[in-house]
């Protein structure tokens, strides 16, 4: 059996870059038992022996506040319990070790075997300080290795902390923490205090001068970056320049990609012989792919913007700023990482709120996440932007699909606040809490953390929507082209075959493809199901095409562009290098008149910034908040919300 | 004298808390804002709350309202 190390400690001490360090790429993600909070676990080999390493949520202290804190105790306990070999290897900050030796301290004294890891050792030599490890190690009474995860420095001294006697540690007078009483934590929380001030003045040389130099960085850092005015103008450029960046920076790659596997289902139905395999793989599997990989590139420039954001220390700064702001609408800073991170995938930032510890306050934060524009929503937006606001359109010399997409983000936070506001009449109004938030000190993002951190996400996006487009894309195919109703097929597939053997030019042929393609839709499930609830949203402007579309992409919201394209490829309006702009901008009408235009792009546009449609963030609700009922009431409220403004969008526009 | 009457940059010593609650009590001390550590306001941020105040040898930015609750005493 495996010894367990547990990395835990303060948030901001490096643990993740640490275990990064230690693991390399034998990661797996899932959720510690019985709950939902996140678990990073891997393997390493040290000694010819090996490790099973967990990444602790971080925890300020002994007295759990949040879930998180809570998940951090109640894991250790259950190792104690069920007799692991574990090994607990607090990290702590070597500039800051006053405030990060109490959790070491504390453990030691519940009776966890723990080892020290001092990190951010390069840090304090600009500091300046001087550490006595002898003194250091004996004031604690534990091992300890100081070490600078972000460089690699000292990693190879951890080899001999995990690998010290006793061979197997002895957990039996461990406390367990689940059933600890809180005046118990009290006591061992202020002698574990006393021990960490008692080391750390004992073993660190302080620098002369008052303020350590990369807390004096900060605070001249902080001067500008949280002035009174200088402060909002620059938080607002941030998330201006992301957006534009979105648009404008990936638009070379998406368009290289959407090309290059346009090109590729040409190519390979030019390879096989027509039929049913031809079909599956150009109108049906590749659509789908190049549907999502696509987006990849606006996927990592989001993802790389909240990432530099976190890692250069400037994120919880932003939730400072704005505190005060959302205060108003019964919401605290504390939901800025929540939202925040709701802009990549609602997902983690439901699973964020956990850091709230009111339980209203973080029912509230769930139940409005959903409304920031998270990624997957930003496929839909960048299709309809761009096939219908005009490239011309530049207001006050802007790139105008880049305004329109900001605004659609300016959207969902008016939205959320405005439901916000709303809630502050309902039981789930709570007085505000008293925040106290750490503000890490200001530094470079590592480029070699920060490109983990993008692949992760973007991974986690392909692969989590991937799969499900993938295999929607199939299933809709198959529901597009079957069943053949061949007595209404044959005469057009005759006149085809005809004009083709006359060697017609293809302004001939052309539409007698595309007559045929629309006949197999229309006499398909998709087609027949399609116009059964064309009714229900004909008001917003829908066709049944788009109707099917929104109603496939409660999978993933994604999965509207998947299904958008394969039924246009199959319909053969347009084929795969075109691209599905120009079919929607190309869709006509029997009577020859646009098919979508401006009024049915707004009524969309509104409809996918309110509706939940996502059954992965349905799920997630219910499990974070423990409730059916919540996460049903959410669905239906916001589906008629957004019926109602996306049919207001579309009446509105219409008389534009 | 509570920290809310201490000026900008003047260090000052935590000597305890006075009405209040045990939550947020807990959650200072936990965060290192307890009685014998050296505080300096720093500055206010732009709506004038929180207050980012240097607290031993780290950053927290606090709550403006809380500040009469934390007795000081100088440095």
């Amino acid at each position: 059996m495996s010894r367990v190390v547990a990395l835990a400690g303060r948030p901001n001490t490096g643990k993740t870059t640490l275990f990064n360090a230690l693991t390399g790429l034998r990661q797996r993600t899932a959720n510690f038992a019985g709950c939902t909070v996140e678990k990073a676990s891997g393997s390493m080999t040290s000694a010819g022996r090996d490790f099973e390493v967990v990444d602790l949520p971080g925890t300020f202290s002994l007295l759990p506040q949040t879930e998180d804190e809570h998940v951090a105790f109640r894991f250790l306990s259950e190792c104690a319990e069920a007799g692991e070999d574990l090994l607990v290897l607090c990290v702590a900050e070597a500039s800051n070790l006053e405030n990060d030796l109490v959790l070491p301290a504390g453990l030691k004294a519940a009776g966890y075997p723990v080892a020290l890891v001092v990190n951010m050792i390069d840090e304090a030599r600009l500091n300046g300080l001087k550490l006595d490890e002898i003194e250091l190690s004996g004031r604690m009474g534990m091992p300890l290795a100081c070490v600078s995860a972000r460089t690699g420095e000292g990693l190879d001294r951890i080899d001999g902390l995990l690998n010290r006697k006793p061979l197997r540690a002895d957990l039996s007078e461990a406390m367990d923490f689940r059933h600890v009483s809180k005046k118990k934590l009290h006591v061992l929380q202020d002698a574990a205090v006393e021990t960490a001030r008692g080391a750390a003045s004992a073993s660190v040389i302080w620098p002369h001068g008052a303020v350590l130099p990369t807390l004096s960085r900060s605070i001249r850092i902080d001067r500008v970056l949280m002035h009174p005015v200088l402060g909002p103008v620059i938080l607002a450029a941030t998330m201006f320049l992301l957006f534009q960046a979105l648009f404008t920076g990936a638009r070379p790659l998406m368009d290289f990609l959407s090309g290059a596997l346009g090109a590729a289902a040409v190519a390979l139905r030019a390879r096989l012989p027509d039929g049913a395999l031809a079909s599956l793989l150009c109108d049906g599997a590749l659509p789908g792919v190049s549907a999502v990989v696509v987006f990849v590139p606006q996927i990592a420039i989001l993802f790389t913007m909240i990432g530099f954001l976190e890692q250069s220390g400037y994120l919880p700064r932003a939730g400072a700023m704005v505190d005060r702001a959302l205060r108003p609408f019964g919401l605290d800073g504390r939901v800025f990482i929540p939202f925040l991170s709701s802009f990549a995938c609602a997902i983690p930032g439901i699973m964020a709120a956990r850091t709230i510890p009111n339980e209203k306050r973080r029912i509230v934060t769930i139940l409005l996440s959903p409304l920031m524009t998270c990624s997957a929503r930003i496929p839909v937006y960048t299709l309809l932007i761009t096939a219908f606001v005009p490239a011309a359109f530049r207001p006050w010399g802007f790139d105008g699909q880049g305004v329109v997409m900001g605004a659609m983000y300016v959207l969902g936070i008016f939205m959320a606040l405005l439901l916000a506001l709303a809630l502050k009449f309902t039981s789930l109004h709570e007085l505000h809490p008293a925040p106290a938030t750490v503000l890490p000190p200001y530094r470079v993002p590592s480029p070699r953390e920060l490109a983990r951190y993008v692949w992760a996400r973007c991974w986690h996006f392909l692969s989590r929507a991937g799969q499900i487009i993938f295999t929607l894309s199939l299933v809709l195919w198959a529901l597009a082209a079957f069943p053949r109703d061949a007595a209404r097929l044959a005469p057009i597939e005759a006149e085809l075959a005809a004009a083709k053997a006359a060697g017609s030019a293809e302004a001939v042929t052309a539409p007698i493809a595309g007559r045929l393609a629309a006949a197999r839709i229309e006499g398909s499930i998709l087609g027949m199901t399609g116009r059964r609830i064309e009714p229900v949203f004909r008001p917003l402007g829908w066709d049944w095409r788009v109707s099917v579309a929104s109603l496939s992409a409660l999978a993933a919201r994604e999965v509207f562009v998947g299904t958008l394209g394969t039924i246009y490829a199959l319909g053969g309006e347009s084929n795969a290098s075109d691209g599905l702009v120009k079919a929607l901008q190309d869709a006509r009408e029997p009577d020859g008149s646009r098919r979508y235009g401006l009024a049915t792009a707004a009524s969309l546009l509104v409809f996918f910034a309110i509706a939940l449609q996502c059954m992965s963030t349905i799920v997630t609700v219910r499990r974070e908040t423990g409730s059916w009922k919540i996460a049903a009431l959410q669905f239906v409220f916001l589906f008629g919300l957004a019926y109602a403004l996306s049919f207001a969008a579309y009446r509105l526009t219409l008389r534009l | 004298m509570t920290l809310e009457s201490v000026a900008l940059g003047l260090p000052v010593r935590v000597s305890g808390f006075s009405g209040m609650g045990e939550s947020d009590k807990t959650r200072l001390t936990g965060l290192g804002l307890r009685p014998g550590v050296t505080v300096t306001k720093i500055l206010k941020t732009p709506l004038r709350d929180p207050i980012e105040c240097l607290v031993g040898t780290q950053l927290l930015a606090v709550e403006a309202r809380l500040l009469a609750q934390i007795r000081v005493e100088t440095a």
